[in-house]
């Protein structure tokens, strides 16, 4: 009974034992936990660390080297993040630390780098240049995940949306009529275009053989030209072309004089023609205004009873001067004192 | 009869034509069905509750008699050993097959889309969480719980429990708290041993039958691991040892009828065992993870 009861208390004992034990290193193996393995701490910090976690792994040039022990949120709105790395590890010059989603399933990681090495973008150069300046710190930089990149490419997606519905706004039945109107226009346009053109280079063809000819005929008539020229010279070898030189001079003169003249006259009959012109512009104003029956004329001339009125003033105007003239004192009446 | 000896005439008066009448409405067979029914939900509501009542005062019993050390303390080991150790080598073998199934299971179900790493990811969380405390629970149910009340349900037509009485023991001190003790104690263990070699088997499975690495699987079962899984888990499992042991003794304790009425106590306390531990499943589910979302 003794024997059986300790053998129990053993297996028992043995069991609980046993799979605590191996329960144990298999979370802590799965945890990588590093019971006493010495390791180097860092500390960066970014504005936004995204979606990185404590326990995610940091790698330095594609190889883990760590993982992330701790984020914080910091003054002045920085986040603190605490990595942990392999005691051997050595970082690149001008460290940096990249924060990224390294797969489409929510898994981040941070990246140790160095700051030349960063990606050509302007945005993510400005969060390192950011969150550089403290000596104990490094810089940190959240890149877009594939979620933030889908929410800017939702918002570009509705943008073009806004613009196609207004272009569909726009775009009617009657603006596609008058577009297919413009483009058979142009189609049109550009068939008598391309007629016209043709037609054009065959009178371009037909001038050039006429210029041809009519170089032939110049050539011809240069040749006469110097053959003329050469019976000139033997003329003026003679005097008598002076003589006639001469005259041409005085007559050119006098014509030259006789021109000055007429241009003289022709630029008054110009300006008296302006002023003419002017006249008739005025005369026409004056005539227009007259037929709407604006001013004194025109009332005159359309409304009869202001004719009549004035012919009555006139007729007492004419009796008044003949009393006036009849009766001067009862009109003017001169005192001194 | 009446008084001149004639048999009485009962007039039974006919009510008008399209009156309901009463009587034969009463005995219709609509209201036959209807009142069959109310009866069943009676019984199953009385049933309900009372069992729940009965099972609430016999647990503050259990609780009750746990002060009483010495008589039950002796026995814990010899009941562990048999409900627990001797209980290994079926939670093994189940989690082993647990493990291939599951990891054949993943890779089918998973998409081109998704890595096949994800399968260590799966394997990890449904055996943690999920398989290995409930399938070896329902095993255990069977087993330990059919054992319990075969074993106290014997003592009892054999009249063992009253004689134990008659003898100044408490026999929920002297029956019921080491077993349940015990069993408490060793669910977890037997539920972590089946964790542990279902996530093994699951791994090699997904090295020898499918195109995984170890380090891929290793990636996937790290991806989102916590140690909140294993620690929910056992607490889950312990929950079902001793919910399973409570319910073994009930229905020994309760046994009636000779060897007949032993057998039934044994069905009883597999089935009660098996329904508590997946109402408890749930109620844990509810409390430890609504709300919780899956971080990494």
């Amino acid at each position: 009974m003794t024997t059986s009861r300790a053998r129990n208390d053993v297996l028992v004992g043995l069991s609980i034992v046993v799979v605590s034990v191996l329960l144990l290193a298999g979370v802590l193996w799965l945890r990588q936990a590093d019971l006493g393995r010495e390791r180097k701490r860092l500390v960066a910090r970014t504005r936004d660390v995204g979606s990185l976690q404590v326990g995610n792994p940091v790698v330095i040039r594609g190889v883990r080297a760590g993982t992330v022990q701790g984020i914080a949120l910091g003054g002045d709105g920085w986040v603190a993040i605490d990595l942990k790395l392999d005691r051997e590890v050595e970082l690149p010059p001008e460290p940096a630390v990249l924060l990224y989603a390294s797969s489409l399933f929510g898994e981040w990681q941070a990246m140790v780098t160095s700051v030349p090495a960063l990606p050509a973008d302007r945005a993510l150069q400005s969060q390192i240049r950011d969150a550089a300046g403290r000596r104990d710190t490094l810089p940190a930089a959240m890149v877009p995940d594939i979620a933030q990149l889908t929410a800017v490419a939702g918002r570009i997606a509705g943008d073009v949306a806004n613009v196609a519905e207004r272009v569909r706004v726009a775009f009617d039945d009657t603006a596609a009529f008058e577009l297919r109107g413009t483009i058979r226009d142009f189609a049109s346009l550009s068939r008598e275009l391309s007629r016209t053109v043709t037609a054009q280079s065959k009178n371009l063809d037909r001038v050039s053989g006429d210029a041809a000819v009519a170089m032939r005929a110049l050539r011809a008539a240069t040749d006469n030209v110097q053959r003329v020229a050469g019976r000139v010279d033997s003329t003026t070898s003679r005097g008598e072309l002076a003589a006639i030189v001469a005259d041409v001079q005085r007559s050119a003169k006098d014509i030259l004089t006789a021109a000055e003249q007429v241009k003289s006259i022709a630029g008054r009959l110009d300006r008296t023609g302006g002023d003419l012109e002017r006249a008739i512009a005025s005369a026409d104003t004056v005539l227009a205004r007259v037929k709407r029956g604006q001013g004194t004329l025109g009332l005159l001339s359309t409304d009869s009873s202001v004719y009549r009125n004035t012919d009555s003033l006139l007729i007492e105007l004419r009796a008044l001067v003949k009393d006036v003239k009849a009766n001067p004192k009862r009109y003017v009446n001169v005192r001194i004192f | 009869m009446n008084a001149s000896g004639d048999d009485a005439v009962v007039t039974v008066p006919v009510p008008p034509t399209g009156l309901p009448v009463a009587n034969s409405l009463a005995t219709s067979r609509p209201a036959r069905l209807l009142g069959a029914i109310g009866a069943t939900a009676r019984t199953l509501v009385t049933a309900l509750f009372g069992g729940i009542g009965r099972a609430w005062f016999f647990t503050r019993e259990v609780v009750r008699a746990t002060r009483v050390v010495s008589d039950w303390r002796p026995h814990v080991m010899e009941h562990a050993r048999v409900l627990g150790v001797d209980s290994l080598p079926i939670g093994i073998f189940l989690a082993v097959f647990t493990g291939i199934v599951l990891a054949l299971l993943a890779s089918y179900s998973i998409s081109d889309l998704v890595p096949l790493y994800f399968v260590g990811t799966l394997v990890q969380k449904t055996v943690t969480m999920e398989l290995a405390p409930v399938l070896t629970g329902l095993a255990l149910a069977g087993r330990v719980g059919a054992n319990i009340a075969a074993q106290l349900g014997t003592m009892r037509v054999t009249e063992q429990v009253d004689a134990l009485e008659t003898l100044a023991y408490d026999p929920l001190a002297y029956l019921v708290v080491p077993r349940v003790i015990a069993s408490t104690v060793m669910f977890p263990v037997v539920v972590g041993a089946a964790m542990l070699v279902g996530l093994t088997s699951g791994w090699l499975a997904s090295i020898g039958l499918l195109d995984l690495t170890t380090p891929q699987f290793l990636k996937g079962v790290r991806l989102f691991f916590e140690t909140f899984d294993v620690r929910y888990g056992l607490v889950k499992s312990a929950s079902f040892g001793c919910a399973v042991a409570l319910a073994g003794c009930h229905a020994g304790l309760a046994t009636r009828g000779g060897a007949e009425g032993v057998g039934r106590a044994a069905t009883r306390a597999v089935v009660l065992g098996a329904i508590l531990i997946l109402v408890l499943d749930a109620i844990w589910a509810l409390v430890w993870l609504t709300g919780k979302t899956l971080t990494h």
